[in-house]
């Protein structure tokens, strides 16, 4: 498979997890602005939670310096000057579809782009919700599309390991927002409002319910994190992710050069061990947002491992014929 | 139908559907019965359900001075061209004739140039042509096929003769709307085909594929010889169609980043290494395709590509250096190259062409302009063109100055008051000039795509039918002999 193409498919893997895991967030948190207004309290926080843990602070102050009474909300879903806004990703991932035409069939690329005119032929009149649903549905119906209309090749192994890598970048961040939401003392951890906020955060990477099914006592914080971070068989757990990685990545390069895909495959092997034998307690103990910095650059690592040794590797001088 | 066709006025060429008395012509008889019983309601409900359909499927093409929406749907209009079987068996006889004769006369003019010297052409607009190529002198590609996909542009003329308004031998488009469009009214409008007699259109990616391994260079096995499209990138306005072939074909669509050339053989970079590549069916114009050999600054192209196709390592298809014989001006000369090189008279004549840089054809020219259509030789896409009789006085004075400054800048046609078609203007319809490009394909033998673009005008005045200025297309159907004698 040409360098490129793989690039593109697994960058397409990436924004679309991207794109239907910013709907998620947004809409937990919409739900509980709601909530929380309704109640009289300030959802604001909320918001700049999330912008904190998409790590895009210092672009939303440069933005609102521009627009004072952009919200963040606004800034996060239909921002056309926000390159990472929830519309600016489904943009980027159509215009890579429209690159990969012959790469996929026909049936996922008429859902992209489905997706695309309706995100930028008629934006928030209709308010963030049935936007956000939209993507998260869409995003849904298109990996189903690719595994019943893709021919099972090297590209969907790229595009799935995109998937997975951006995933597991997204769940780190929807556990390390729990540490951007301040709670108003020391004596509240473990409090209502301390579990309250515990719950947003297994909603937004969509784990309430499977929580209730693994424990069956109270919604603490060492729980959540085990469960988000190490559970094997919880499919957007870090854990679950890096393995799920690495199997793609695995038959991906089956045929590729040892040299081109060692590098990738030593951060990956250093990264499962690690989670492999980490320790829940242990991790909230010495800090949870210090473990997750540090989770995110491995991951950084690792895709910059594969895309200097197999995406735009110089080739070596042409096997002579 | 008659709520449709209130008003409806022929213009100064014959109508399609329409004989000079109102009545149906023949190939029209049967889609008339079913189209007759449409109304605007029913006319407007499927338009823009074929507009729809296009949309989603991204049938797009890219407008280049349009800062906003830079993709487009192609404007489509429903009702098709219909020719019958026994004028396109004489079509198709025409265009194969007419590329055999191109082909030979490439070989000939970048050859021993006999037809110089034999007067076919003058060797001074030969040698002074910007199509000409010196760099092609002494080559001869696999098979002698220089023009493996041509796109011969057609218009039918007041006495009801297809006469050749120009041949596209370097990158000709617009094959992937042909199939579209088909598929379109095939969704959109099955209702009005008369069952079984219409020419499928969707072999062609079976005779292209099956062409690009006929002309691989020598000593490549058929089972494995790699082909690839080179696009120039998903921004150029044919990029849609540059896909849509390398989906059809099955191959792979490349860009020139994704190629190198070791030791004057092409590879294509791929995660498993390098890969060898033997015919490369290229979308880029020739001044791009090597950077060390054409333009310097071309980031759309290969280095080395060019040393690698003289060394007969890889076939470009469509070959360099055909710009030569599609040139406006030498357009002039193909009917004597045809009678040259294969004996033959020409089946499908020429539109009359006057190349200002005869002194002859100058005179009568400036004399004669205000009757005249001139147009740039070496421009295509619909720009820089005077048609005389709608041009004021200012604009004839200024035409003529550029002409002779730079007369074999310029040749120049008669008005042509060629056929229309009906065509809905969101109320009724309107009768609307429109071309047909067929489209060849030449490997070991030519096969012509049955029927091929119908290009219409943006409104009745207009007898421009680029896409660039705003025209649209429409679906052309060829019956079949069964129904047609």
């Amino acid at each position: 498979m040409l360098s490129r193409v793989a690039e593109n498919l697994y960058w397409l893997g990436r924004y679309l997890e991207r794109a239907e895991n910013v709907a998620r967030m947004a809409e937990v948190n919409y739900n509980a602005s709601v909530e929380q207004r309704a109640a009289g309290g300030d959802d604001s926080q909320l918001w700049t939670a999330l912008v904190g843990a998409l790590d895009a602070r210092e672009e939303y102050a440069a933005a609102i310096e521009q627009t004072p009474d952009l919200s963040p909300g606004d800034w996060l879903i239909f921002s056309e000057s926000n390159p990472n806004s929830l519309r600016s990703t489904v943009t980027l991932a159509r215009s890579l579809a429209r690159e990969l035409r012959e790469h996929i069939s026909r049936e996922v690329f008429e859902e992209i782009n489905l997706l695309y005119l309706s995100a930028t032929r008629a934006p928030h009149t209709a308010g963030m919700r049935p936007f956000t649903a939209s993507v998260k549905r869409t995003v849904a119906a298109i990996v189903g599309l690719f595994d019943n209309t893709v021919l099972l090749n090297e590209g969907r192994e790229w595009l799935r390991c995109g998937l997975f890598i951006e995933r597991a970048d997204m769940t780190s961040r929807i556990v390390d927002a729990k540490y951007f939401i301040l709670l108003p003392s020391p004596e509240d951890v473990g409090g209502t409002l301390d579990t309250y906020q515990w719950m947003g955060i297994l909603r937004s990477a969509s784990a309430l319910e499977a929580f209730r099914k693994r424990y069956r006592g109270a919604i603490t914080g060492v729980r959540v994190a085990e469960m988000l971070m190490l559970d094997p068989d919880f499919p957007r757990s870090l854990g679950f992710c890096v393995t799920a990685f690495t199997r793609h990545f695995e038959r991906a390069t089956e045929a590729t050069p040892r040299q081109q895909s060692l590098p990738a495959n030593r951060e990956l092997a250093l990264l499962e061990l690690d989670l492999g034998a980490a320790n829940a307690e242990e991790i909230v103990e010495a800090g949870l947002h210090e473990f997750l910095d540090e989770f995110q650059t491995r991951l950084g690592r690792v895709h910059d491992a594969m895309t200097d040794g197999i995406f735009r590797a110089v080739p070596a001088a042409a096997a002579s014929r | 139908m008659a709520d449709l066709l209130t008003g409806y006025r022929t213009l100064a060429g014959p109508d399609e559907m329409f004989a000079p008395h109102g009545e149906y012509r023949f190939a029209y008889r049967e889609f008339a019965e079913r189209f007759r019983r449409w109304d605007a309601d029913e006319y407007r409900a499927r338009q823009s359900a074929s507009d729809l359909e296009q949309l989603n499927g991204g049938v797009t093409f890219t407008v280049y001075q349009d800062q906003a929406g830079t993709e487009r749907i192609f404007p489509f209009s429903l009702i098709p061209r219909i020719i019958t079987a026994e004028e396109w068996a004489v079509i198709e006889a025409g265009l194969v004739q007419r590329v055999t004769a191109l082909n030979r006369f490439l070989t000939d003019l970048y050859g021993e140039q006999r037809c110089i010297r034999d007067g076919v052409i003058p060797a001074e607009l030969v040698e002074s042509a910007p199509g000409f190529n010196p760099r092609m002198r002494g080559f001869v590609p696999p098979l002698g096929v220089w023009a493996h996909v041509a796109g011969i542009d057609l218009i039918r003329d007041r006495e009801g003769i297809f006469r050749v308004l120009e041949d596209n031998l370097r990158t000709p488009s617009g094959v992937s709307y042909v199939l579209e469009n088909r598929r379109t009214m095939l969704n959109v409008v099955p209702d009005l085909f008369p069952a079984g007699s219409v020419a499928p259109v969707d072999e062609y990616a079976d005779r292209l594929l099956e062409m690009l391994v006929a002309v691989r260079p020598a000593g490549v096995d058929a089972d494995e010889t790699r082909s690839v499209i080179l696009t120039p990138g998903s921004y150029n306005s044919a990029y849609f169609e540059h896909s849509f072939l390398a989906r059809q074909m099955g191959i792979e669509l490349v860009e020139g980043r994704d190629l190198l050339v070791h030791d004057h053989h092409v590879y294509l970079r791929a995660t498993t290494g390098l890969e060898p590549v033997h015919v490369i069916y290229r979308r880029v114009d020739d001044e791009f395709l090597d950077p060390l050999v054409f333009r310097e600054d071309s980031a759309l192209g290969v280095a080395g590509l060019f040393e690698a196709y003289r060394a007969g390592n890889v076939t470009i298809v469509n070959a360099i250096g055909n710009g030569i014989v599609d040139d406006k001006v030498t357009c002039r000369f193909v009917p004597a190259a045809i009678r040259y090189f294969l004996g033959e008279e020409p089946i499908l004549p020429n539109v009359d062409t006057f190349v200002g840089a005869l002194p002859s054809d100058l005179e009568f020219i400036l004399a004669n302009l205000g009757d005249l259509v001139m147009k740039p030789s070496n421009a295509s896409g619909g720009y820089g063109i005077v048609i005389g009789p709608q041009a004021s006085a200012a604009d004839l004075q200024a035409a003529r100055e550029r002409l002779r400054a730079n007369p074999s800048g310029y040749i120049a046609q008669p008005l042509q008051e060629f056929s229309t078609i009906p065509s809905f203007d969101g109320e009724r319809l309107e009768a609307r000039r429109a071309d047909l490009r067929p489209f060849v394909v030449t490997g070991a033998s030519s096969w012509v795509l049955p029927g091929g673009l119908t290009r219409v005008a943006s409104d009745s005045t207009s007898y421009i039918v680029n896409s660039s200025q705003g025209g649209g297309s429409k679906d052309t159907w060829v019956l079949r002999p069964s129904r047609g004698t």
